[in-house]
């Protein structure tokens, strides 16, 4: 017998439509990418990042401090690496070389590895970032999928409980075989789970 | 035959769309001669989309620069291995290759289910149908592979050095094949909402179909994985791209489903589930084809930007949309008809496990379109890269590996305290060893000693399971070792399949988990100047130039840096790497310069050598690096394989009738025992 869609499920459904044809356009409204690294190097995407040396400026960052800091940092060509395995891996590169030597020349002018960071993201903006700092919405990225699993298996536990409320309120009637496994995709069970389950069945105590 | 090729495109479009009416009207009026007309439409449709591939083929090999296509993505000096695989080197090829696949699959769905499933079968060709409809008319109208140029170069612009590797000849169609397997079980799930009938038969039909796309999504990752190691230089074999993110996604919802659909056979239970991943998995193969090819998001593997984006999006929010709509008109008829009586047993086990596997699945998902909602709530451009998923992903990762290892401890049913003691002892012993002597040799990283101690739990499970299988058969039989062990797989091959496959899972863990100890250098060598380093199992390793070298090769001229290398004062093979700047066949370079890294692998870890370039006359910047256990990443993904084909083998249909499901209603006087099925 089939079904009637009740006025709940046309809701539901003409929701999911009109944010469909609500994030659709901005889907196709992104900026296109540039590519794959070794097919164009926009020379243009680097911007030079400069600050004044600090007075009586001191390098405050290791070597290994700076290698982890530009680790964190994007290089600005179309590779998608970060600027010390670009620059390390691909002399072709001619943009995480120069976002080196600014990394290099802030160590020397006294600048501390969050102040680079800091002077990196005014000039390019957050997209330097290897992965986004966590504040504002950014933190949302990181914490909405464990919510996320949270909540599924809050719900999953709960529709546990209520399944095994209501088998308990059951007797074990009969052997049906509508929900058998289907011929040929029977699921294989070793002699000593099946007899378990006969134990379990006839109320024995297992083993 | 090109022209044919291209004549065919059009009409493999025709019978598209026949295909796709006649088996519609025939579902829904249900008259077979026009089931089987649509039927004989996918067999026609078949024939003109070979015939269109074979035409590209031959533009290819006969190096018919007249087409687009062909000049782009090919040279006249290209070696002819990779004017075959040229074929899906470009957008336009690629969604060809596509439909190829899909077409073929689709094929043998219709033969494999001529005596069966027929009131399923016209929806599901008609299904299968608007799917090939939507590929050929993409391509047709906006990515065709046999455009014209407005005029024929003298030659082609070559391929991508990066693809001009036997990984990537292999690995695209792998994944395409994993990708395109989705669609039947997908075109079998709408068959079933469409005619509600969602008892199990039509999972029968899909199961192996879900198994065959697993299988090919497993080796396409990680070719994949294989060939970003090899092939792209930076010392990594995972980025999280998007374009390796989208087939983990549709990889990690098969998993799902192949756990939950045991649920459903053994206890009828998870039917709306179990359709949900059916269809998150083919959306998601759509989504992670457009989201690769219509330049929305920012990829290493992107395509050229193109209108296809438009198509893609359009599509998949139909498709939404209709499953959505179907789904939800068909609650009733999903309800479970088996009950659960125990939070600890193997059925919860499954459903944790699924929790976690779409847990992963989502956040891989949402990370990947994270820079797109950030823009759109912000307005702001961000970056999501490795620290991210890394972050998010490894807590999940071990969380599963735990499900990995306890699921097969737990009884179906319910299991009781006396069950679980025994069963987890051993394991447990394991992953406590494991984790102990680790930590003894001095090992204090968190995360690595947490996971080594899940991969010896889970190896342990494995192992008693073998153990205790086999030795009940030899009991039984009377079998010695080998053959009980042997007859223990053959017999149940879907149950140590499945743990061939765990193994396989807890050896690649092993191999992520080791990668964070990865030591690497940074190096500037003259001539016969030596670079002296520990790796991170303490032997000490000589590097000593032996000079840069410079030579030409079919379709590239190419420098390379040799360094003769010591462990422990013992002599090992020479290392070397190469930069290659690929040129046409009137020695005009094409590309960008490439890197070929110099590796020398073991079970222990890889060297792995870059040559960055030169920075003298006769001085090679070089980076080393120690890579412990990559060499487990590419075993355990063979393992899975192996795994995998044992659990799709066919096996003779068992005839156990009855027992292993007890319907619970309620007022029952007296408990009816399962005898038939439980010998």
């Amino acid at each position: 017998m089939a079904e009637r869609a009740t006025r709940r499920d046309f809701l539901r459904v003409a929701g999911l439509v009109l944010t469909g044809a609500a994030i659709a356009p901005r889907l196709r409204a992104q900026e296109p990418a540039q590519g794959a690294a070794n097919i164009e190097m926009p020379q243009t995407a680097y911007k030079a990042v400069s600050l004044p040396k600090k007075v009586g400026a001191k390098p405050l960052v290791t070597q290994l401090e700076r290698d982890a800091l530009e680790r964190g940092l994007k290089c600005a060509c179309p590779c998608k690496l970060d600027v010390f395995t670009c620059r390390t891996t691909d002399f072709q590169c001619g943009i995480s070389p120069a976002m080196h030597s600014d990394v290099v020349r802030l160590i020397d002018g006294g600048y501390s590895a969050d102040e680079i960071v800091a002077a990196f993201t005014t000039v390019y903006g957050e997209r330097v970032l290897m992965a986004p700092v966590k504040e504002g919405f950014n933190i949302a990225g990181y914490v909405v999928p464990f919510i996320t699993l949270g909540i599924g298996g809050t719900m999953l536990v709960a529709l546990l409980r209520r399944w095994k409320r209501e088998t308990e309120t059951m007797t074990p009637a009969v052997v049906s075989r509508s929900v058998l496994p289907i011929s040929g995709t029977m699921p294989e069970a070793t002699d000593d789970e099946m007899r378990r389950l006969e134990a379990a069945v006839r109320g024995r105590a297992e083993r | 035959m090109i022209l044919l090729g291209e004549l065919s495109l059009w009409v493999s479009l025709l019978m598209g769309i026949w295909m796709t009416t006649v088996s519609f009207a025939g579902g829904a009026t249900r008259r077979g001669e026009l089931v089987q007309s649509g039927e004989r439409a996918t067999y026609a449709t078949l024939f003109f989309v070979i015939m269109a591939s074979v035409g590209l083929w031959t533009a290819l090999f006969t190096h018919d620069f007249s087409l687009k296509f062909v000049a782009s993505y090919t040279s006249a000096n290209l070696p002819k291995v990779y004017l075959f695989s040229a074929f899906w080197a470009g957008q336009s090829g690629s969604l060809l290759f596509w439909c190829l696949i899909l077409a073929i699959f689709s094929a043998i769905a219709v033969v494999a289910n001529r005596a069966k499933n027929r009131e399923l079968m016209p929806w599901v060709t008609g299904t299968l149908g608007v799917i090939l409809v939507f590929f050929i008319g993409t391509i047709l109208f906006a990515a065709n592979p046999y455009d014209r140029m407005e005029w024929v170069p003298p030659d082609g612009r070559g391929m991508n050095p990066q693809l001009q590797n036997p990984g990537m000849a292999i690995h695209p169609p792998m994944l395409y094949l994993g990708w395109v397997g989705t669609a039947i079980p997908f075109a079998f799930a709408i068959g079933a909402l469409v005619t509600r009938r969602l008892d199990t038969e039509w999972l029968a039909a899909i199961r192996r179909w879900s198994l065959i796309s697993w299988f090919f999504l497993t080796i396409g990752l990680v070719l994949g994985m294989w060939w970003a190691y090899v092939e792209l230089g930076w010392g990594g074999y995972w980025a999280w791209d998007p374009v390796e993110n989208a087939p983990l996604t549709s990889w990690l919802c098969q998993t799902a489903f192949l756990h939950s659909i045991m649920i459903q056979e053994k206890r009828g239970m998870l039917r709306k589930w179990n359709v949900t991943l059916v269809v998150a998995a083919f959306l998601l193969s759509i989504l992670g084809t457009f989201l690769t090819r219509s330049g929305v998001i920012e990829s290493v593997h992107s395509f050229a930007q193109s209108a296809i984006g438009n198509y893609f999006s359009t599509f998949l929010i139909a498709i939404f949309v209709v499953t959505t709509i179907l789904v939800m008109t068909r609650l009733k008829d999903m309800e479970a008809k088996a009950q659960l009586e125990s939070m600890v047993s193997r059925e919860a086990a499954f459903l944790y496990n699924n929790l976690v596997l779409v847990g992963i699945a989502f956040s891989v998902l949402w990370g990947t379109l994270f820079p797109i909602i950030s823009e759109a709530v912000r307005g702001t451009k961000i970056t999501v890269g490795p620290p991210f998923f890394n972050s998010v992903n490894v807590p999940l990762g071990l969380g599963l590996l735990a499900l990995t290892g306890i699921g097969p401890l737990i009884a179906w049913r319910r299991a009781s305290v006396e069950n679980v003691r025994r069963q987890f002892v051993f394991p447990v012993l394991c992953g406590l060893v494991t984790g102990g002597v680790l930590i003894a040799l001095g090992m204090r990283a968190f995360y690595p000693i947490v996971a080594y101690i899940l991969v010896g739990f889970v190896v342990g499970t494995i192992a008693q399971e073998f153990f205790k299988g086999t030795r009940a058969r030899m009991r039984m039989y009377a079998e010695n070792v080998v053959l009980a062990s042997l007859r223990l797989v053959g017999n149940n091959r879907r149950r140590y399949g499945g743990y061939i496959v765990h193994l396989g899972v807890a050896m690649i863990f092993a191999a992520f988990a080791g990668f964070a100890f990865k030591k690497e250098f940074d190096v500037s060598l003259k001539t016969g100047e030596v670079f002296r380093a520990t790796d991170p199992f303490g032997h000490a390793w000589t590097f000593t130039s032996q000079g840069v070298s410079e030579f030409k090769r079919l379709n590239r001229y190419v420098t390379a840096v040799a360094l003769s290398v010591t462990r422990d004062g013992k002599p090992m093979p020479v290392l070397s790497s190469e930069k290659r700047q690929h040129v046409d066949s009137n020695d005009q370079p094409t590309f960008e310069p490439s890197t070929e890294v110099g590796l020398y692998e073991t079970a222990m870890q890889d060297v792995y050598m870059v040559f960055s370039g030169m920075i003298g006359p006769d001085q090679a910047e070089v980076r080393l690096a120690f890579n412990p256990l990559v060499w487990w990443v590419w075993y355990g993904g063979m393992v899975m394989a192996i795994g995998g084909l044992i659990v799709m083998w066919p096996q003779a249909e068992k005839k156990r009738q009855g027992g292993y499901v007890t319907v619970l209603t309620p007022g029952a006087e007296a408990p009816v025992p399962a005898t038939a099925g439980a010998q």
